[in-house]
């Protein structure tokens, strides 16, 4: 096997991860939301092809595959509530749409 | 003839169903018509079965009809089933004959009530709950029946709904009757455990086998319904309050078919009686109390229904004694006769109460002879029928009764003579006081009061009186079925269901017959004496009040069961159901309140707290995941 160790990889997934959260964590704008938590799923593809070329089977491709078709299902959905909350004029800010608070 | 007998159930059950579901699409004269015409179609039922068993051999008059299987459980099984042997015959012929001719009756003396239709459909109820419970092929079926008359009986008692006494005497009824229902069940339940049958061969043959705690607990608790149901000593004190219904309902409920149910389930079940021989004395012991007792309480009664009620409890007493010392056909005799002329008295007191509108005390009665005179006739048959003088039924079926205790020999047989002949002097007594009252003297202010409020309007319609005079001529000639050293065919018939104990020799019941009608005469002569006299029958002063008070039992009760219980309900709702439970659900609220108004601040609506949360919940599980490997 060539290239470089797993171990590589999963310190790039696990950074990508944890800059992917801190953003759905910190950004107030739905759309920088939305694409961070694409950035959180993408960390943790490359760690599910990264363990599935140490183990030698396509599990964890396929895996990651299927992974990708929901996040392109769940980016659908996003994009569609923004532009919905857009159309009503108002605010693009997740700390405004609290109208669920206890 | 089995299709006889099930047309004899079904017909009055059909009748019921048919008024209560045309309910206002028929007349009320209608529903009179539809409730009179099915009991009289059961009476053919029972004609064509009876007709069937006679021509039969003794030996094949007992056949069981399944319809199909009701319940199961394993090996154990209860049919739909009817039972048709010579009991069951004669009791059908007796419940669905004065039965029709008393639903005949009412079409005269409920005409004009509002609810005509409802009292048709529980009459039409009742028959069928009797001829059920009289029919029924196995102890389930029996209770089934036991339950639904004491159903239609609290029904009928409570019919003038808008009476709070009415009322008061419904519920009375309806829960002394629930005492003797559940001591019937745990009988029964008691007979699954014990034989694991319920249909009557089966229970009778493996009695034979049980310990003599369980007969005994079994027979004492079919004892104890049918002296409920029978209003005996000590559940007697529903019979004289349900003398609030309406007098036809009087009559047939509680004078002629559900208070005999009694009478006819000690006679059904007589192998598990004889196999409990206390129980069926104490029966016998209860029955002679409640002649007694119901005897001394009719002499005071001023309530027309009253005295004639506690004329009917004596007159049970006698059947219980019949039947405690195992004279079974004397004691269906007896049931029978007694059906016939008291049927007939409570009619004719009707005739009387309906020409007074309403006025039901004696004290304000008298002299109407001129203006009932048929009526008087028949009140007059009735009552000589009751105190037993020949040759009219009341003779023949009583004094079987005194001869069958005087054959019996022993102490206990001695005494029960004794307080059989005590009993016939004070029918005398009573019942007389009561025609006289009613009958003779002068007009008394009621009859002064309606002869002056409107015009006389005869004695009452057509269907009044004709099964009034039905009665009397049944009162008259109903006892020669059975005349000491001549022939016996009833006693014979009732005997192929149950084989007597005790049978009197001609010479007893000729000695009996002598003293009892030298007694009832007496009796006769003692009440009109005090009525020319203008004397009461019990002059003592307390000995009158006790009698009034019918001995106190309501108080004694009263004190007993309904104080206590009334304050250890009050002492818990005060003490427990307040403070307690009632605050604790209060704080149960409040709390519940309190804890959740603390959580809804965790839900602060902010999307970046929850996922904060999340980031922060996964990383605890995994330091804990690592931490626990």
């Amino acid at each position: 096997m060539s290239g470089p160790g797993v171990g590589w990889y999963l310190i790039v997934s696990a950074a990508l991860f944890g800059i992917g959260s801190l953003g759905v964590m910190l950004r107030r704008s739905p759309l920088i939301v939305l694409l961070s938590l694409e950035i959180m799923l993408n960390g943790a593809n490359l760690a599910l092809i990264a363990f599935a070329r140490q183990v030698g089977d396509l599990d964890g491709q396929i895996f990651a595959l299927a992974v990708m078709a929901v996040a392109a299902a769940e980016v659908a959905i996003g994009l569609g509530l923004i532009v919905a909350m857009a159309r009503r004029d108002m605010a693009l800010d997740v700390d405004q749409a609290s109208a669920l608070r206890g | 003839m089995v299709v006889g007998a099930w047309i004899c159930l079904l017909a009055p059950l059909g009748g019921a169903l048919a008024i209560t579901l045309a309910g206002q699409w028929i007349s009320r004269r209608a529903a009179g018509y539809i409730s009179t015409l099915t009991t009289f179609l059961a009476f053919a039922g029972g004609l064509v079965t009876f007709f069937g068993l006679w021509s039969r051999d003794a030996e094949e008059r007992e056949h069981l009809s399944t319809a199909y299987t009701w319940l199961a459980a394993g090996d154990f099984q209860v049919g739909m089933e009817i039972l048709v042997d010579p009991l069951s015959a004669v009791m059908m012929l007796v419940v669905s004959g004065v039965g029709g001719l008393i639903v005949w009756y009412s079409m005269g003396y409920m005409a004009g009530d509002e609810e005509e239709r409802r009292y048709f459909a529980y009459m039409s109820l009742f028959v069928f709950s009797m001829l059920l419970l009289v029919q029924a092929g196995n102890f389930l079926l029996l209770l089934v029946g036991w339950g639904l008359v004491g159903l239609a009986s609290y029904l009928l008692i409570g019919f003038w709904h808008r009476r709070p006494e009415a009322v008061a005497a419904a519920k009375k009824a309806f829960v002394m009757n629930a005492i003797g229902d559940a001591t019937f069940a745990l009988a029964a339940v008691l007979l699954i455990w014990s034989t694991g049958a319920l249909e009557f061969s089966g229970v009778f043959a493996g009695v034979e086998g049980l310990s003599g705690t369980t007969v005994n607990l079994v027979a004492l608790g079919l004892l104890g319904g049918a002296v409920a149901k029978s209003a005996q000593i000590p559940l007697h004190t529903w019979l004289p309050d349900a003398m609030e219904g309406p007098t036809p309902v009087s009559a047939l409920i509680h004078a002629a078919t559900m208070v005999t149910a009694g009478v006819y389930l000690l006679v059904r079940a007589h192998p598990i009686f004889e196999a409990a021989p206390d129980v069926q004395a104490l029966a016998a012991i209860l029955g002679a109390v409640t002649l007694l007792v119901a005897g001394f309480v009719a002499l005071v009664q001023w309530d027309i229904k009253r005295v004639i009620a506690y004329s009917t409890m004596s007159q049970i007493g006698y059947m219980f004694l019949a039947a405690g010392i195992g004279a079974y056909g004397v004691a269906i005799f007896h049931l029978m006769t007694h059906a016939f002329f008291k049927a007939l008295l409570f009619l004719a007191a009707g005739v009387v109460i309906h020409h007074l509108s309403d006025e039901q005390d004696i004290r304000r009665m008298g002299g109407l002879k001129t203006a009932l005179p048929r009526t008087h006739l028949a009140f007059l048959v009735g009552t000589v029928a009751l105190v037993g003088i020949p040759p009219l039924a009341g003779f023949w079926s009583k004094d079987a009764i005194v001869a069958s205790a005087l054959a019996r020999g022993d102490a206990l047989g001695w005494t029960l003579f004794a307080a059989g002949l005590l009993g016939v002097l004070l029918t005398g007594a009573y019942s007389f006081r009561l025609y006289f009252a009613v009958f003779q003297g002068k007009p008394q202010e009621a009859e002064a009061e309606r002869s002056h409020a409107h015009e006389t309007h005869g004695e009452g319609p057509m269907s009044m009186l004709a099964p009034v005079g039905i009665l009397a001529v049944l009162s008259a000639i109903g006892g020669l079925l059975s005349i000491p050293g001549v022939w016996h065919p009833f006693t014979h018939w009732i005997e192929e269901t149950g084989e007597p104990l005790v049978e009197a020799t001609a010479g007893q019941d000729y000695l009996t017959s002598a003293i009892s009608v030298a007694l009832g005469i007496l009796g006769i002569v003692i009440a009109r004496r005090a009525f020319l006299l203008d004397r009461q029958l019990v002059t003592a002063s307390s000995a009158w009040r006790a009698f009034e008070h019918k001995l106190y039992f309501d108080e004694l009760y009263d004190a007993l069961f309904h104080r206590p219980s009334a304050a250890l309900s009050n002492a818990l709702r005060r003490r427990v159901e307040g403070p307690i439970i009632e605050r604790s659900l209060n704080e149960i609220g409040s709390g519940t309140i309190l804890a959740s108004g603390g959580l809804a601040r965790v839900q602060s609506g902010l999307l970046r707290t929850y996922a904060l949360a999340i980031a922060f919940s996964v990383c605890v599980l995994v330091i804990v995941f690592v931490a626990v490997r």
